[in-house]
């Protein structure tokens, strides 16, 4: 009786747990095959050189040691990057948080409301849309830009932004300035919102105002946003591409190049898929070296907060 | 300085910041309404369309005599009733959106049914897994949630060239499951843990009491979990619906054929065919690829803001 009763309940649970599985099936089998697959062939295809359909050879590391020390490109590129994500850091931890103080400093939910959904407008255009944009209508020889420039007599300044060497990486920089329209307002804004009125009035009792209240308290408490923003601008930064794939190729020259688009051109302009991977493993590293540092050293605001 | 003062400072300095974040798309819009011979002269202007149809229906609203002169296509002169040459100008005014559209309605409509396949993907299994993984003791559970959550430390550029070699290998290159099934493996783990992190601070009590009232699985999926979970979902799934309709670089890569090509790809591929001869039209592209997405805000700005700020999204 009593064995039965325990082998009626084994079953119901084996049931169970068959029913669970029977739910997941279908999304672990395409994270094996989507997912992991491709992460393995990274790293597995990265030792072989190999054109598709053609022969492919066994050349151990000989991709990674031709990326780190005989790829001519890869020093320009790296360094590109470092300005690229250095400058993407520097804008969106600063621009937006400000912004959104600004907006949670005013009165009444309606204007907050308002300005929240007037910074977010921008996003409802592609984002293809808005490179095309700035590289056509903005930076381009008859662009506003340029317009911009000759009606204030200074003709002499004028040139094709994106397609001077000199110019074109600062150019690639500003776009999209002031680089407020988007989700990171919103961010900043949920993360200042949620300070406590117990520490704004405490604040405001202590004659703790304006700009000693952003730096000593608001900025503290929205750490955890900040920290999050750092982490994905320097992913973003060291394997983002695809802007400039749009609009510079990488150009003029090696101006804008950067080693994702070594990545792409050697892939799908060389067929050097193995080459291609081991660089794509690179920069895996990089990210994840990086983002086990961040999260090892950095504290939270919770953190700060428990420790305080 | 007064309270008073501050706020008005505080409106000066968001609209001095709103103005240039918007004014590119103003300038779009603009321009989108001017013709190719009109843009030559620059982008500044108002559309000499819009003039003229103003010109034109003020002349027939205070009845003035004689006739409208309009220049057709073919560079003839033609006489037409006030009335009538307001609706010709009207009508010219939206032609680079009609040739606009015509090359991107195919884009369109593929972009759409993307889009909804790897939503309604993301949605269901998504929440499915999440429903299981957070409600269920079962063996192994643990690990099953690592297996989903350890993908997202892979990023995309690690992923981007095997994953084509194997969609290539797959023979998939140049079809909608190309785009569809890879973007469905990938964009249901985020789901998965921000509707895992969600459903686990649900009450238990409430699928308690409902299991006692004798709700099935199905049941408490579709009658209990769902409805409690509408704002996470929404944000999730608006999230989702953006990330596909802006992919470039992956649509770009596996499907070369335009029969395929979806918006983010389209306008690549048009602005390098298009633009020299008609930026106008390219004007045009930009704002009806815009509308969509406009709509979507327009119809969940709240749940959307009420998600956003609610924390969901904080490291």
């Amino acid at each position: 009786m009593n064995t039965n009763a325990r082998t009626a309940r084994l079953v119901l649970r084996a049931r169970r747990a068959l029913a669970c599985y029977a739910v997941l099936l279908v999304p672990l089998a395409l994270l094996a095959v989507f997912v992991y697959l491709p992460v393995v062939w990274a790293f597995s295809k990265s030792l072989f050189e190999f054109e598709i359909g053609g022969e492919s050879t066994f050349i151990g590391l000989s991709n990674y040691i031709e990326f780190l020390a005989a790829d001519p490109t890869t020093y320009v590129g790296l360094v590109n990057m470092l300005i690229f994500t250095g400058a993407a850091v520097a804008i969106r931890l600063t621009v937006p948080l400000i912004v959104a103080k600004l907006i949670v400093s005013l009165q009444g939910e309606r204007w907050r409301h308002v300005y929240r959904v007037v910074f977010l407008l921008p996003v409802v255009v592609s984002g293809v849309a808005v490179l095309l944009i700035w590289s056509g209508l903005i930076y381009s020889q008859n662009g506003l830009l340029n317009e911009f420039l000759r009606v204030c007599g200074m003709e002499r300044w004028c040139r094709t932004w994106l397609g001077d060497p000199s110019t074109a990486m600062a150019a690639v920089i500003f776009i999209g300035f002031p680089w407020v329209g988007g989700f990171e307002v919103l961010i900043y804004y949920a993360g200042l919102s949620a300070i406590p009125d117990s520490v704004n009035e405490a604040a405001a009792l202590e004659g703790c105002t304006g700009l000693r209240k952003f730096l000593l308290i608001d900025v503290p408490m929205v750490i955890s946003q900040l920290k999050l923003m750092l982490v994905l601008t320097i992913i973003a930064g060291i394997q983002g591409f695809q802007n400039l794939l749009i609009i510079t190729r990488g150009g003029p020259g090696y101006a804008t190049f950067v080693p994702g688009l070594q990545m792409y051109y050697n892939a799908f302009s060389y067929q050097r898929f193995g080459y291609a991977c081991a660089i794509g493993v690179i920069l895996f590293l990089l990210i994840f070296g990086l983002t086990v540092i961040n999260m090892k050293y950095f504290k939270s605001s919770e953190e700060l907060q428990a420790a305080a | 300085m007064t309270r008073r003062m501050t706020q008005t400072w505080l409106h000066v300095a968001l609209i001095a910041l709103a103005v240039p974040t918007l004014l590119p798309f103003v300038f779009v819009l603009n321009n989108s309404v001017r013709s190719s011979s009109e843009m030559l002269h620059g982008y500044f202007g108002a559309p000499r369309a819009a003039r003229a149809a103003a010109v034109c229906a003020w002349r027939a609203l205070t009845g003035a005599p004689g006739a409208s002169t309009i220049i057709t296509d073919a560079k003839e002169s033609r006489a037409l009733s006030h009335a009538a040459a307001c609706r010709w100008h009207l009508r010219a005014l939206a032609r680079n959106h009609r040739d606009a559209w015509r090359i991107l309605r195919p884009y369109m409509l593929n972009t759409f049914w993307v889009v909804a396949c790897v939503a309604a993907g993301v949605f269901v299994l998504g929440t499915a897994a999440a429903f299981v993984l957070s409600r269920f003791p079962f063996p192994g559970r643990k690990v099953v949630f690592y297996y989903f959550i350890s993908t997202m430390m892979f990023p995309s550029v690690l992923m981007l060239v095997p994953s084509f070699l194997l969609v290539k290998q797959l023979g998939l290159l140049n079809s909608y499951s190309a785009l569809i099934i890879p973007m469905v493996a990938g964009g249901q783990v985020f789901a998965v843990f921000v509707f895992k992190s969600f459903f686990d601070g649900l009450s238990q009590d409430l699928f308690d009491a409902a299991k006692i009232d004798g709700a099935g699985l199905f049941s408490l999926y579709w009658h209990l979990l769902l409805p409690l979970s509408q704002p996470v979902i929404a944000v999730v799934m608006i999230m989702n619906i953006l990330g596909t309709w802006n992919s470039f670089l992956w649509p770009f890569i596996v499907n070369t054929d335009s029969k395929y090509h979806i918006v983010a790809s389209g306008l690549y591929i048009m602005s390098a065919s298009e633009s020299a001869s008609n930026p106008g039209v390219l004007f045009a592209a930009y704002i009806i690829t815009s509308i969509p997405l406009l709509a979507l805000f327009a119809c969940a700005t709240r749940p959307f803001m009420q998600g956003m700020t609610s924390g969901a999204f904080k490291a």
